[in-house]
C-alpha cells in the first residue's frame, strides 16, 4: 500500500491500533476495579446480613403475635374520641399559641441584651482588674463602667428569667388541655414501640435502593453497609521487633454473629462463640472489643482478604482436607504465628495469667503444667518462673545406704525392668543407642557412673532395726492409714488401688530394692535418711512401723534381683574417657593422660564425665553438683521458636511446632534416625513412655510458653489476697495436700477409695479460711492433734518450715479473703437466760449423742467438742450449726435449722439466730473449761 | 538426564560453558542471526521450557512471582540479541559486498513526521505497557512474608532481582570489592564510553564487522557477566546461598564442602613449609606482585599482541583507560576460574585494613 508522503505508518491503521489498544486498556481498568472491589469477606457479610434479616423477621412476627390487635383497636378508637373531644379547646390554645410566639420574641431580644451584657462584664473585669494593678489613672472610671454593666447584666438576666416562666406556665396549661391525647398515645406508644424500634432495625439492614448506591463500585467509599470491622487492642501488641505496636483483629468482618446469643447452631462463620459468659459476650471477662480473638486463637488477625490469609489452622487432617475442598486453603507460608489449633486454644492462656499455679477453667493447660511438673520437664530444661521448684528425683546424698551397686547399676540401665509405673525415665536401649558398639560404651558409662556417684555418697546407717512384723496387719495398715495419698501400692486388694495417685513413687518390689532395716527406719522418720525428702510421718508405733516393712518387703522382683550387670570393660572405658579429653587435646596427649591414671581414677573419672553427659544431677541432688547448670535447651519461648530452628532430622513429618513437639515426646531419640552421628554426639534426651493424653496436654501446655509482648495493663494482675495465696499453693501443692483433702473442690483423689462413705475418708476443706483459726491451724501444722478419733485415716505430720507453715496458712486464709484473727470477745458473755437456753438446744437435740466427749461413755461419732473453740472460728460454727448439709452434702450431722425454722419454738421465742448463737456460745464455754462438759451428763 | 543438567548447571561447568557460547555466538553470528536458526531455537527452547515444567521443584522456583520478571528479561535479552545479530549480518553481507547498510539505502533515509509516526507510536507503549502492568499486577499479588525481624533474617536472603548479580560477586570477592569497588567502576565505565568509542561507524545502522571490539566487550559484560550471574542467583542460589541445580529441592541442610584458602597461605604454608610473616606488606608480597604484574605486565603484552591498532587510533589517554577497565572486568571471570580450580579466597587478603582482592 501506498503510504503518504512524511509518513511512516498509515494513519488509518494507526488508529485502529489506537482503538484496539485503548478497549483493552479500558477493559483492564474494568478488570482491575471489579477486582478489587470483589473480596471474598463480603460474601460472608452479605449472608450474615440475610441471616440477621431472618432473625428480625421472626422476632418482629413473634412481637406481632403476642400484641392484641382488638386491644390496639380500642385504643386507637378512644384516641381519636380524645383528639375530636380536645378540638373543643382550639380556640383557647391557638390564643395562647399566639401569645407563646410574641413571647418567644420578648425572649429572644433579652437573652441578646443579657449577652452583650455578660460580654461587656467579662472584657471589663479584666481591663479594670489590670489598670488597678498598674495603678493607672483610668481606674477609678472604669471601675465605675464595670459597675455599671453589672447593673445591666442582673437585671437583663433577671427579666430573662421571668419571660421564660412565663412561656413554661403557657406550655403547661397547652398540655394540660391535651392531657388526655398524650396519655393514650404514650399508652399506646408503650405497647407497639418495640414492634417499631425492630422494624427499624430492619429496615437499616435491609437491602434496597440506598443500599445498592452505599456499597456501589467507586462510591463505597463514603459509606458502605459492607465494611471491614475491626478491633484495635490496647491490651495485646504486635512485635513487629523495632517496635511494638498495638494488634488490630479484623475477624468479625465474617464472624458477624461471634457476639451475639441465638446463633449457636448454625455454620462458621455465621456462629455465636461458646461460653459467651467467659469469653466474647460483653459482658464477660474478656470481651471481644477489649480482647480481640487472635489475642487467644493467634493468626493474621489483621488480615481480611479471604480465609487462607488469616492463616486458620485446622483441627486435624480431614479439617484440612476438607477445608481444602472448600477454602482451597493450604499450610500458611510466611506466617510466624499462625492459629492454634482449636483443640489447643486454651495455650494463649498462659501469657496473661502467669504467675499462677492453676489458671481457673483452663483444664487441659492446667493438666499439662502439672505433667511438666511431674515429669521434672523444668529440672533440664529453663522454664521461666519454674527455677526454684524443688528437683522432681530423690536425693542422692547417702544413695550407698539404701541400695546396693548392682541394684543400682540395673535400675539405670532399665529403670522399667524393675518398676513399670516409675517416674524415672529410660536412657538406655533406646532407638539411637541400641547397636552393640553403643550398648558396650553405655555399659562402661553405666558402671563408671555408679562406682562415681558412690564414691561421692555418705555413709547412713538406718536408726531402726527391724526383727519381724505380721505382713497382713502391715497391708491393712497401708490401705488405710493414708499412704494412698501418694502412692499407688503392689500387692493392695483392687477396691484400694482405685486413686490414682503419683506424687510418690509407685510401691514395687521392694524386698528387692532396700534392706528391712532401712525400710523402717524411713517409715518411722523419713528425715533421718533425707531431710528434704517430703515424705511425711505418719507417727507410727513401732510395731505398725514392723508390721507395714514386714509387707512392703514381701513384695520381691526376684527376676530383677537376679540380673548381673556386665562387669566393666577397662578398654571401652580408656577408649572414651580418650575420646572425651581429646576433645580439646590431642589423641596422644589425651592417651598418655588416661595412662598416668590408676585404673580406679579412670573409672571415676568417665563416671564424672558420665553424670555430667546426662545430667543426673538436674533431677537428684549429688554432692558437688548442686550449682551445675541445666542440661537441656530452655523451654519458656519455645511456642515462639520459629519453626526452622527445629531439627527435623530425617523424619518426614509436617512442619509446625506441634507436631514437633509431640514427635519429641513420643521418641525424644527419633532425629537421630538415619544420621551418622557419633557415639559422644546422640541425643541424650530420655524415654519417659508418656500415654498419648498426657503428650496432648503437655504439647499444648508447651506450645503456650510464647514470647509474645503482653502489656502490664493487659495481664492478669492479682489481688493482694490473690496473691498470698498463690504463694501459700506451692506449698500446698509441694507436699500433696491435695492427693487427700478436697479443697474447694479440687484434689482429693485418695476419696475414690471411699465412696461407700465420704465420711471415713480425709476431711474436706470447704472454705478452709473461714473455718479454723489461723493460730490453730499453724499450731496443728506444727503438731498434728488428732481430731476424729472414728476416722482410721491419718494426718501425717509433715516436715514444715516456720516460712511454709505460715504460707500454708495464709493460702487458706487469702484464698477465702479472711481476715487473720476474729474479735470473739462478746461471745464469752451470756445474755440473761440464754446459757440455760443453750443446755436445753444441746439436750434436746441430742447433740451428745456423736459429740460425746466428755459427756457419755458413748464412742463418739463426731470431733470432740472441747477443742472446737480454740480450733474452728464462731462465725464458722455457727453456720455450720444452722445448715451444715449446705457446707458438706454428705455430712452426718443433722441441719436442724433446714429452711431457717428452729426445731425448738419454746426456746428462745423460737428465734433460730438467737439459738444458734446460744449453742456457738456453749461449744466456746466447753472449749474453754472442758469440765462444764460434766454438767451435761445429767 | 535431570541429575545431569543438575550438576552441569553449578557455574564450575556452566559459566565456562556459557563463556564457550558466547565465543561461538561471536564467531558465528551469521548463523545465529539467519531466521532458519531462530526458528529452529524457538522451537528447541519451548520443548526444553516443557521438559523444565514438568519438574515440580523447578516449577516451584520459576513460579514464584518474584522471579517472573527475570523470566520475562531473559526471553527479551534473547529476542533482542538475536535481533541485532539478525540485522548486523545482513548489513554487513552488504558492506562485504560493497552495498550500503539497509538502513542506507534512500527509501530509509527518506524523513517522516514526528508526529503521528513518532508521538503516536509512543503513546500506543505507553498504553500498552500500563495495560501490561495492571494484568500483571492483578493476576499475581505482591508477595507479603513475615514482618522483618532483625534477628532472624529469611533464608536465603536475596537483594532485588536486578542486583542478583552483585550478590552472586559477592562468592568470590570481598564485599568491598563486589560491592562498592566493582559496580563503581561499571557505572564509571558505562559513564566513559561516549568518550572512548571514536570508531564513527556503526552509526544509525547496525554492523557486527565494523565495531567488533566494542561489541564484543560490552556483550560479554553484559550477557555474560551480569545476566548470567543474575540467573544463577535468582533462581540456582538455595537457602546458605548454597548451589541448587534446577531440578533440586531446597533443603536448607544442603551443605558444600567449601574451604577456601588464600594465595599467601598458599605460599607460605603449604608450599615453604612456614609460619605467616608477621609484617603484612610481606605476607601479602605474591598477591601484591602478581595483581601488579597483571597490570603492569599483562597491560604491555595485550598491546603488544593486539593493541597497537587501537593505541594508535585512540590515543594513549582513552586506549590505557579503555584497556584498564577491560582488565578489571576480565579480572572477575580469572577469579572465578581462580576459585574452582584451586580454592583460592584471596590473591591479597589484608582483612586488618578490611582490603582483600
Amino acid at each position: 500500500m501506498k503510504l503518504e508522503p512524511g509518513m511512516a505508518y498509515n494513519t488509518k491503521v494507526l488508529n485502529k491500533v489506537f482503538a484496539f489498544l485503548s478497549a483493552i486498556f479500558l477493559i483492564s481498568v474494568f478488570w482491575m476495579l471489579l477486582d478489587d472491589y470483589i473480596r471474598p469477606w463480603k460474601v460472608y457479610q452479605v449472608e450474615a446480613t440475610k441471616i440477621k434479616q431472618e432473625r428480625l423477621a421472626k422476632v418482629i412476627e413473634e412481637t406481632e403475635q403476642s400484641l392484641d390487635a382488638s386491644e390496639i383497636k380500642a385504643l386507637e378508637d378512644e384516641i381519636l374520641v380524645a383528639e375530636q373531644e380536645s378540638q373543643k379547646h382550639n380556640e383557647t390554645i391557638k390564643k395562647i399559641e399566639e401569645e407563646m410566639h410574641k413571647l418567644e420574641g420578648v425572649i429572644h431580644a433579652w437573652s441578646i441584651k443579657k449577652g452583650e451584657a455578660n460580654a461587656q462584664v467579662s472584657a471589663l473585669t479584666f481591663k479594670a482588674e489590670m489598670s488597678m494593678e498598674h495603678k493607672e489613672h483610668n481606674a477609678d472610671k472604669l471601675m465605675q463602667q464595670l459597675k455599671d454593666w453589672k447593673v445591666k447584666f442582673a437585671s437583663a438576666s433577671d427579666t430573662l428569667k421571668k419571660y421564660e416562666l412565663e412561656q413554661k406556665e403557657k406550655k403547661k396549661s397547652i398540655v394540660e388541655l391535651n392531657s388526655k391525647v398524650i396519655d393514650l398515645r404514650k399508652e399506646l406508644d408503650d405497647k407497639v414501640g418495640k414492634l417499631e424500634l425492630l422494624k427499624d432495625a430492619k429496615a437499616a439492614i435491609s437491602f434496597d435502593g440506598v443500599s445498592v448506591l452505599r456499597n456501589a463500585p467507586l462510591l463505597d467509599y463514603l459509606d458502605p453497609t459492607l465494611r471491614i470491622e475491626q478491633v484495635v487492642m490496647k491490651n495485646y501488641y504486635d512485635d513487629r521487633y523495632f517496635q511494638q505496636t498495638a494488634r488490630v483483629d479484623r475477624c468479625t468482618t465474617c464472624h458477624q454473629m461471634i457476639a451475639k446469643p441465638g446463633f449457636e447452631d448454625r455454620e462458621n462463620p455465621y456462629k455465636t462463640h461458646p461460653n459467651l459468659e467467659l469469653m466474647v459476650g460483653e459482658n464477660s471477662k474478656h470481651p471481644v472489643k477489649e480482647f480481640g480473638c487472635t489475642n487467644c486463637h493467634g493468626g493474621e488477625g489483621h488480615r481480611v482478604h479471604d480465609f487462607q490469609s488469616i492463616a486458620h489452622t485446622p483441627q486435624n487432617s480431614k479439617q484440612a482436607a476438607e477445608w481444602r475442598e472448600k477454602y482451597n486453603w493450604h499450610e500458611p507460608h510466611k506466617v510466624p504465628a499462625p492459629m492454634f489449633r482449636l483443640q489447643h486454644t486454651e495455650a494463649a492462656c498462659l501469657k496473661c495469667h502467669q504467675g499462677v499455679e492453676r489458671i481457673p477453667m483452663a483444664d487441659k493447660l492446667n493438666e499439662g503444667r502439672h505433667l511438666l511438673e511431674e515429669n521434672g520437664c523444668y529440672s533440664c530444661h529453663k522454664i521461666e518462673g519454674w527455677e526454684h521448684l524443688k528437683k522432681p528425683g530423690p536425693s542422692l546424698y547417702r544413695l550407698a545406704g539404701k541400695v546396693d551397686k548392682e541394684f543400682f547399676k540395673n535400675w539405670v540401665w532399665n529403670p522399667k525392668q524393675f518398676n513399670p509405673k516409675t517416674k524415672m525415665p529410660s536412657f538406655f536401649n533406646q532407638s539411637n543407642n541400641s547397636t552393640p558398639e553403643f550398648k558396650a560404651k553405655n555399659i562402661a558409662e553405666v558402671n563408671a557412673l555408679t562406682d562415681f556417684i558412690y564414691s561421692l555418697s555418705e555413709e547412713y546407717t538406718p536408726n531402726e532395726k527391724f526383727t519381724v512384723g505380721n505382713a497382713e496387719t502391715g497391708k491393712e495398715l497401708v490401705s488405710k492409714i493414708g499412704c494412698l495419698g501418694c502412692h499407688q501400692i503392689d500387692g493392695l486388694d483392687e477396691n484400694y488401688n482405685v486413686a490414682q495417685n503419683k506424687r510418690g513413687p509407685y510401691l514395687k518390689g521392694l524386698g528387692s530394692k532396700v534392706s528391712a532395716h532401712w525400710m523402717k527406719s524411713w517409715l518411722k522418720n523419713p528425715t533421718h535418711y533425707d531431710p528434704t525428702t517430703i515424705m511425711p510421718s505418719f507417727r507410727l508405733t513401732d510395731s505398725e512401723a514392723s508390721d507395714i516393712t514386714a509387707f512392703l518387703m514381701d513384695s520381691k522382683q526376684e527376676r530383677f534381683q537376679n540380673l548381673k550387670f556386665a562387669p566393666l570393660d577397662g578398654d571401652i572405658r580408656d577408649e572414651l574417657l580418650v575420646e572425651s579429653f581429646a576433645a580439646f587435646d590431642t589423641l596422644a596427649h589425651a592417651r598418655e593422660k588416661v595412662e598416668a591414671m590408676s585404673q580406679v581414677e579412670r573409672t571415676l573419672e568417665l563416671g564424672r564425665i558420665t553424670l555430667g553427659k546426662y545430667g543426673c544431677y538436674s533431677c537428684h541432688s549429688i554432692k558437688g553438683f548442686e550449682d551445675s547448670p541445666q542440661i537441656g535447651p530452655e523451654l519458656t519461648n519455645i511456642g515462639s521458636k520459629p519453626i526452622e530452628q527445629f531439627g527435623w532430622g530425617h523424619q518426614h513429618l509436617a512442619h509446625e511446632r506441634d507436631v514437633w513437639i509431640r514427635a519429641h515426646l513420643e521418641n525424644p531419640r527419633r532425629w537421630d534416625e538415619g544420621t551418622t552421628k557419633p557415639f559422644k554426639d546422640l541425643s541424650k534426651m530420655p524415654y519417659f513412655d508418656l500415654t498419648k493424653n498426657e503428650i496432648e496436654s503437655m504439647v499444648l501446655a508447651l506450645l503456650g510458653q510464647v514470647s509474645d509482648y503482653v502489656p502490664l495493663e493487659g495481664m492478669k494482675r492479682l489481688s493482694a489476697d490473690e496473691k498470698l495465696a498463690e504463694k501459700g499453693s506451692r506449698v500446698v501443692r509441694e507436699k500433696n495436700c491435695f492427693g487427700c483433702h478436697k479443697i474447694d473442690g479440687e484434689g482429693g483423689e485418695i476419696l475414690a477409695n471411699y465412696q461407700d462413705d465420704l465420711n471415713a475418708g480425709p476431711p474436706f476443706l470447704v472454705q478452709q479460711g473461714t473455718r479454723t483459726k489461723a493460730r490453730w491451724l499453724y499450731d496443728f501444722l506444727d503438731n498434728v492433734v488428732p481430731i476424729r478419733s472414728f476416722v482410721e485415716i491419718r494426718m501425717p505430720s509433715f516436715h514444715l518450715t516456720n516460712e511454709e507453715r505460715n504460707l500454708v496458712v495464709s493460702y487458706f486464709q487469702h484464698k477465702a479473703e479472711e481476715i487473720s484473727f476474729d474479735d470473739e470477745r462478746e461471745l464469752y458473755t451470756w445474755n440473761p437466760g440464754e446459757r440455760q437456753a443453750a443446755i436445753k438446744l444441746f439436750k434436746n437435740l441430742e447433740c451428745a449423742t456423736c459429740h460425746s466427749h466428755g459427756i457419755t461413755s458413748d464412742t463418739p461419732m463426731g470431733p470432740d467438742l472441747r477443742l472446737a473453740g480454740n480450733r474452728l472460728k464462731a462465725t464458722w460454727i455457727k453456720r455450720w450449726i444452722g445448715n451444715p448439709i449446705s457446707i458438706l452434702p454428705h455430712t452426718t450431722m443433722p441441719s436442724f435449722w433446714d429452711g431457717g425454722e428452729s426445731p425448738e419454738p419454746e426456746i428462745l421465742g423460737g428465734d433460730s439466730e438467737k439459738q444458734m448463737w446460744a449453742l456457738t456460745k456453749y461449744v466456746l464455754e466447753m472449749t474453754k473449761n472442758p469440765s462444764v462438759a460434766a454438767e451435761l451428763r445429767k | 538426564m535431570r541429575e545431569l543438567i543438575n550438576k552441569l548447571s553449578d557455574p564450575i561447568f556452566s559459566f565456562p560453558g556459557a563463556m564457550l557460547l558466547y565465543l561461538a555466538l561471536l564467531r558465528y553470528y551469521r548463523i545465529f542471526g539467519s531466521k532458519k536458526f531462530a526458528k529452529i531455537a524457538l522451537v528447541v527452547i519451548l520443548g526444553l521450557v516443557a521438559y523444565f515444567f514438568a519438574d515440580p521443584n523447578f516449577f516451584l522456583i520459576i513460579t514464584t512471582p518474584d522471579n517472573i520478571p527475570i523470566s520475562i528479561l531473559f526471553v527479551l535479552v534473547s529476542f533482542f540479541t538475536w535481533l541485532t545479530f539478525h540485522k548486523a549480518a545482513e548489513n554487513d553481507k552488504r558492506i562485504e559486498q560493497g552495498l550500503c547498510p539497509i538502513e542506507g539505502t534512500p527509501e530509509n533515509r527518506e524523513k517522516v513526521w514526528t508526529w503521528p509516526n513518532l508521538v503516536y507510536t509512543e503513546l500506543f507503549t505507553i498504553i500498552a505497557g500500563t495495560t501490561f502492568l495492571i494484568v500483571w499486577a492483578i493476576l499475581f499479588k505482591a508477595p507479603l512474608e513475615e514482618p522483618a525481624n532483625p534477628t532472624w533474617a529469611p533464608n536465603p536472603a536475596k537483594a532485588p532481582w536486578y542486583f542478583l548479580g552483585l550478590q552472586e560477586m559477592l562468592v568470590y570477592f570481598d564485599p568491598w570489592m563486589a560491592g562498592v569497588i566493582l559496580p563503581g567502576l561499571i557505572v564509571v565505565g558505562l559513564l566513559a564510553i561516549p568518550f572512548m568509542d571514536t570508531n564513527p561507524k556503526g552509526n544509525g545502522y547496525y554492523t557486527f564487522q565494523e565495531r567488533k571490539v566494542a561489541i564484543s566487550f560490552f556483550l560479554f559484560g553484559w550477557l555474560v557477566l551480569w545476566l548470567y550471574l543474575i540467573l544463577i542467583g535468582t533462581f540456582l542460589r538455595g537457602p546458605n546461598w548454597v548451589f541448587f541445580g534446577p531440578f533440586e529441592y531446597w533443603d536448607l541442610h544442603k551443605v558444600v564442602a567449601e574451604n577456601n584458602v588464600n594465595l599467601s597461605e598458599y605460599f607460605w604454608i603449604k608450599g615453604l613449609g612456614v609460619s605467616m610473616p608477621k609484617n603484612i606488606l610481606l605476607r601479602e608480597i605474591i598477591g601484591i606482585i602478581v595483581t601488579a604484574l597483571y597490570f603492569v605486565v599483562g597491560l604491555p603484552v595485550v598491546t603488544k599482541l593486539w593493541g597497537k591498532a587501537f593505541l594508535k587510533s585512540m590515543g594513549q589517554i582513552r586506549y590505557y583507560i579503555f584497556m584498564f577497565l577491560v582488565f578489571s572486568m576480565v579480572s572477575l571471570p580469572i577469579k572465578m576460574f581462580l576459585r574452582w580450580l584451586f580454592q583460592l579466597k584471596y590473591i591479597i587478603a589484608m582483612p586488618e585494613f578490611e582490603l582483600n582482592l
